[in-house]
């Protein structure tokens, strides 16, 4: 054991190995990107008459995306409240929201019936918007306790695995109780038809969706900054450890996130089921996904960051395909609006991984 | 002369808070170094920025000439430079054999074809790192041979895990090994037994040791040389007694004047 | 007295909540239909005395009080258990009740598994009020059995367990086993009912005791050559040969079992066989190397339509078949060999930009990866080559001396032959310098790092091997279905895949073959399980990270530490104890003959 001969082999680099392959690979990405998007956008915008999308349509697609960015802003809070304290990803988000929407449904549906929904516009919707909060907040509440609370400081990958096993358990526990069908979702008729808001014709549901979302964001920015809760919320957020050495009750404080996330994505799920108007068991996936993206994209654990994620990704999605795929020929590209969704979520994980607002996480040794 | 280990200007900070605040030092072939200094001196900083876990935010570090800023982690240790961790790091469901096999992995090249198609190469390689590793954990005596080094990492004791976590690094065939306190939470008898094994890794192994110690007898019986940090600067460098007598050395533990 | 019956009741209010839900989303009237011993004993019977049994188990399990351990006497145990029991059967007799006052037709407008048969089902077609009393007494004295299980001696318990267990399994395989035995000319009536299909009782009652004995004497066995000193060297020659025999036998039985179990049994292993294929690749990349991958279902699909492509595969349109824009007209197994390359270079590419990413990021950016794929392949734009929703038609039968391989026999057989190899390549990696660089890795990706693994280089190689195994999946489906169609390729794949791998056990390999036979197996051949497929992974899931996070089958690794821990940890602490009181006695006699030394 004298001689180890330590000294002997101890190599040097070879040249290739100081190349930066992943700084050239992600410049030549951008530069990629950005010329797509330029060409794509100037081939649209100078279509000829006729093929072009007139003025209107480019103003209904804004509204549209819009709408549809308020309600995944409303979603994503509860990723990114969630991640904020428990540095999850609470993969079955997506299902709370679902859960909210097939709750109400069935009181939607025999107000409908009764013509209760038609006399009563707004305190039906009142009244639905509060039964799916409930509905929600019940399955949020129900997953941490049974699934998430077992595996407080598991390795990362656990809770988000239990996540997705979670998500399938309550997609398939949805289908076995209440079937497999897409389920048509009552509106009343007062909600039928557009206002015309600075002489712009906007749909009575688009503008109810955003008042309440405006409400909603509103209601809790100001819990987060002024309640008791609210504080420990950020204490926890910050370090959990240390806030619940300073006496807060971190595990009231994660039930309070998961309460406060269900009822935000029952109240997504109705504005969502009467915004598109049908319903499935499967529905939580793509608007799971797309709100996560949305929380990502704005800086996950940032409220303000949410919104803003929210509204960015509906317009990209409601504008983007028409905007840059029609122009070079891409036949119907709505069909590829997830695509345009999944390509933000990578590019922004790529150049940006702390979101817009966010500043990032430094990684401990 | 050069020499091996060169740490110029090197600043590094967090936030606001400046870790590293200019601090330079070097380290001669065949040196015992030890690096001194309170808690938050910038001394695991400098490990990490040594080893690539950060890069610096100003400054340049050197091994044989060589700048190690922008390598990755894994590229200096292939350079020859291997380390321990504070707290200790290993691959805890591994067994202790195969933890000090990892550290012959930057020595060694088979690939996947080779595994798949058992190639004479491959199984004489394989039985190389594990004799090399067997070496390295031979370099502690009977502590981590036998039937221990089938175990997996994580039954060992506190002391063996410190042990297994720089026979991991032996394994690396490095020149220089960066030992961040390793006697921390050591009892005296195997305290003592550890600075005799840093005084045979620089006579029997030919490395040059740089090492973070809090106990004054291992710094007092092992080192050719002693830096003292502060606040991510050096402030005194000599021979074991210079640095101890040393006036801001003194106030920089007792937090006062009053040594002078 | 008191403690035990409030545990019962506590875990009795939750086992009949369970049975509600069992009973609300349709599985106990769907399993009803399931025969699986006699004409009675349905798999829906055994899910509703399950929940009641399990109450009792937990509420009579040992739990630590202030740091000792509190057991149950039997008396204890048993009100407990009865307690446990008669709730659980009481809350679904209340249930029962609740939903005949509203009405059954009423509640089921909203709940659509609330059906006569089911009422039929958890009243036994006596009533309600009869069929209360025999849900609580039914559940009390399941709830009893649990109760007083552990007080049962361990020698005994665990062998009836396990005879159980075989009856059920047995009554499960109800569509292999008689087939086989038929085929063997092996008189079967007295074992499996040709009415029901299932097992009879003096079968079930033969293949118990056969089963229980056999369990017994292998217990016992075990035991005396545990207690037996070990010999060093000795054991392991002898661990190693048995290990060779069982290996040869399992592939023995693999070649043998589609020649006797019939075409639909093939065709189910083949659908098994495609889904170990993928799993060892989801393996490499998330059991081996630790990288969560959530679209392995892209490679499935890049794999198929390669290879339907590049095979001269069929566009599917209103005008009939067409060749699609891009083709080619290789020999399927000069295509597989390009299919490989492009999964490895697809996974290879899709994880470059990525790799720095924290884990659960890298997860959701696969994730995404994937369903681009899905809806790429279903887009109007790319119909030209991938033939949008309705896909390829008239892929290869991949025709080798002339024999097709589109039959399910035959296509088992090519299959077979895929995944012995993947398997093998899983094995030797395993223990190879890159499996140690991948499992450093995984434990601790920055000191893997630290210590001179390249981990982007292998976490590429990750990709990259797992993709190319996945993408041989997908070109042997396209073979096994004849059609390519990206409804085949959904999102649900991958979290299948992801099931069959955690179910099984991450990083092991025989996991993931038993894990894809019981996850794909099991519905494959009850059509009754195939509803609830997804509902029972999803809750596997679940349940598996929470109580047994090393799956089924642990890889080895794993199943060393619990031996340890059973067994030999006592003994060798105390060999540690002697060693170091050694030590330190000899340490101190230096240090004191140091001291006379210097002192003198």
């Amino acid at each position: 054991m004298a001689d180890v001969g330590g000294v002997a082999r101890a190599g040097g680099l070879g040249r290739l190995e100081r190349f930066p392959l992943r700084r050239i690979v992600l410049v030549a990405l951008s530069a990629g990107v950005l010329c797509a998007v330029v060409y794509g956008s100037y081939k649209t915008l100078t279509l000829p008459e006729g093929q072009a999308y007139s003025a209107s349509a480019w103003r209904d697609f804004i509204v549209l995306g819009i709408a549809q960015g308020a309600v995944y802003a409303l979603i994503a809070l509860g990723y990114t409240l969630v991640y904020g304290i428990l540095r999850m990803i609470n993969f079955a988000h997506g299902e709370v929201f679902m859960a909210g929407a097939f709750g109400s449904y069935f009181f939607a549906d025999a107000w409908k019936q009764s013509g209760f929904m038609d006399d009563q516009p707004w305190l039906s919707v009142a009244l639905l918007v509060l039964l799916a909060m409930a509905v929600s907040l019940t399955v949020a509440v129900l997953l941490e306790r049974i699934a998430y609370r077992p595996l407080r400081g598991a390795p990362r990958l656990v809770p988000l695995i239990t996540a997705i096993g979670a998500s399938l358990f309550l997609q398939n526990t949805f289908r076995g109780l209440f079937g497999s069908q897409t389920r048509g979702y009552p509106k009343p008729t007062g909600l039928e038809g557009t206002w015309s808001i600075l002489g712009i014709p906007v749909q009575k549901v688009q503008v109810l969706v955003l008042v309440v979302a405006a409400v909603a964001m509103v209601a809790l920015t100001l819990f987060v900054a002024r309640t008791k809760t609210g504080k420990s919320m950020r204490a926890a957020a910050e370090d959990a450890e240390i806030a619940s050495l300073m006496g807060i009750n971190v595990d009231r404080v994660i039930v309070t996130t998961f309460v406060i996330g269900g009822m935000l994505a029952g109240i997504a799920g109705v504005l969502f089921a009467l915004t598109f108007g049908n319903i499935s068991y499967f529905m939580g996936f793509a608007p799971g996904i797309t709100a996560f993206t949305a929380a990502v994209l704005g800086g996950i654990g940032s409220i303000s960051g949410a919104a803003i994620g929210g509204l960015t990704i509906g317009l990209l999605q409601s504008v983007g395909p028409a905007l840059l795929l029609t122009g070079i020929n891409v036949p119907s590209p709505f069909q590829l609006k997830d695509v345009v969704t999944f390509l933000i979520l990578i590019l922004v994980l790529l150049f940006r991984p702390g979101g817009i607002l966010g500043t990032g996480e430094a990684e401990k040794v | 002369m050069t020499s091996l280990l060169e740490v110029e200007g090197v600043v590094k900070h967090f936030g606001g808070l400046y870790a590293l605040g200019g601090l330079d030092l070097y380290v001669n072939e065949g040196e015992i170094v030890s690096v001194i200094g309170p808690n938050g001196a910038g001394k695991s900083t400098l490990f990490n920025v040594t080893t690539g876990l950060y890069p610096p935010d100003e400054g340049d570090i050197r091994f044989q000439g060589t700048s190690l800023v922008g390598l990755r982690p894994n590229q200096i240790t292939k350079l020859g430079i291997a380390r321990t961790f504070q707290n200790v790091h290993l691959f805890p469901n591994m067994t202790v054999l195969e933890n000090a096999m990892v550290g012959q992995h930057c020595r060694t090249r088979s690939g996947v074809f080779g595994a798949i198609l058992q190639l004479p190469s491959t199984r004489r390689e394989e039985q190389r790192i594990r004799e090399r590793a067997k070496q390295a954990l031979g370099f502690f005596g009977p502590r981590l041979t036998g039937y221990r080094q089938d175990q997996p990492a994580f039954v060992l004791s506190y002391a063996n895990r410190r042990r297994l976590e720089m026979a991991r690094a032996l394994a690396t065939d490095p020149k220089v090994i960066l030992l961040d306190e390793p006697t921390a939470g050591m009892n005296p008898r195997e305290t003592l037994e550890l600075r005799d094994h840093i005084v045979r890794m620089r006579d029997d192994l030919g490395l040059t040791v740089l090492v973070i110690e809090h106990d004054m007898r291992v710094v007092k019986g092992v080192s050719d040389r002693v830096i003292a940090c502060d606040y991510g600067r050096k402030i005194a460098e000599g021979t074991y007694d210079e640095v101890a007598n040393d006036a801001q050395v003194i106030e920089a533990y007792l937090g006062t004047k009053a040594a002078g | 007295m008191g403690a035990p019956i409030r545990r019962g009741l506590k875990a009795g209010v939750i086992g009949g909540l369970v049975l509600v839900y069992l009973a609300m989303v349709g599985m106990i009237a769907k399993f009803d239909e399931l025969v699986l011993i006699g004409t009675q004993l349905t798999l829906g019977l055994v899910l509703l005395a399950l929940p009641p049994l399990v109450a009792a188990l937990a509420a009579a399990r040992p739990r630590v009080v202030g740091g000792r351990i509190e057991r149950l006497g039997p008396l204890e145990g048993l009100a407990a258990g009865v307690a446990a029991g008669a709730v659980s059967g009481g809350v679904i007799a209340a249930w029962l009740v609740v939903v005949d006052a509203i009405g059954f037709d009423r509640v089921r407008s909203v709940f659509v598994a609330v059906s006569p048969v089911l009422v039929d089902v958890l009243t036994f077609g006596r009533g309600i009020a009869a069929g209360a009393v025999i849900l609580i007494v039914g559940g009390a004295a399941f709830g009893a059995l649990g109760g007083v299980w552990r007080s049962i001696r361990f020698g005994l318990r665990r062998p009836v367990a396990i005879g159980v267990g075989v009856v059920l399994l047995m009554a499960m395989l109800q569509r292999i086993v008689p087939t086989i035995l038929d085929e063997l000319n092996i008189e079967r009536d007295w074992l499996y009912s040709k009415v029901t299909r299932g097992l009879t009782w003096l079968g079930a009652a033969i293949v118990f005791v056969v089963a229980t004995a056999l369990a017994a004497l292998w217990l016992d066995r075990r035991e005396r050559a545990a207690a037996a000193p070990t010999v060093e060297g000795g054991r392991p020659d002898t661990r190693a040969i048995a290990r060779s025999i069982g290996v040869v036998a399992i592939v023995a039985a693999a070649i043998v079992l589609p020649q006797l179990a019939g075409s639909i049994v093939s065709e189910i292993l083949g659908t098994v066989g495609v889904y170990v294929l993928l799993a060892l690749g989801l393996n490499i990349v998330t059991g081996y190397a630790g990288m969560l991958h959530l679209g392995f279902s892209a490679f499935f699909l890049i794999g198929a339509y390669a290879s339907a492509l590049l095979t001269g595969a069929n566009l599917v349109t209103a005008f009939g078949l067409v060749a699609p824009r891009f083709s080619a007209e290789l020999n399927f197994y000069v295509s597989l060999l390009i299919v490989i390359v492009i999964g490895a270079i697809v996974g290879a590419l899709l994880a470059a930009p990525v790799l720095r990413l924290r884990g659960d990021y890298l997860a959701i950016v696969t994730l995404a990866f994937a369903q681009i794929a899905v809806i790429l392949a279903t887009s109007n734009w790319l119909q030209p080559i991938t033939g949008g929703p309705q896909g390829l038609r008239d892929v290869t039968d991949a025709p080798l001396f002339g024999i097709s391989f589109q039959n399910p026999r035959n296509f088992y057989y090519l299959v077979l032959f895929f995944c012995v190899i993947a398997v093998y390549v899983s094995w030797r990696l395993a223990w190879s310098r890159t499996g140690r660089a991948w499992n450093a890795m995984r434990e601790d990706e920055q000191v893997a790092d630290a210590m001179g693994v390249n981990t982007s280089r292998y976490k590429l190689l990750g990709f990259a091997i797992g993709g190319a195994i996945g993408a041989v999946g997908g070109a042997l489906f396209s073979v096994k279905v004849g059609t390519v169609q990206p409804g085949s390729f959904e999102i649900l794949v991958s979290i299948t895949v992801l099931a069959v791998v955690i179910l099984g056990g991450l990083g092991s390999v025989p996991g993931v073959v038993v894990g894809a036979l019981v996850l794909l197996g099991l519905p494959g051949l009850l059509s009754q399980l195939e509803e609830y497929r997804l509902l029972i992974y999803g809750g596997a899931l679940v349940a598996i990270m929470i109580l047994r996070p090393q799956g089924l089958i642990p890889n080895v690794r794993r199943s060393r530490e619990l031996q340890e821990e059973e067994r030999t940890q006592d003994a060798w602490q105390e060999i540690f104890a002697q060693k170091e009181q050694a030590a330190a006695e000899q340490a101190d006699a230096a240090t004191a003959a140091a001291t006379v030394e210097e002192s003198s």
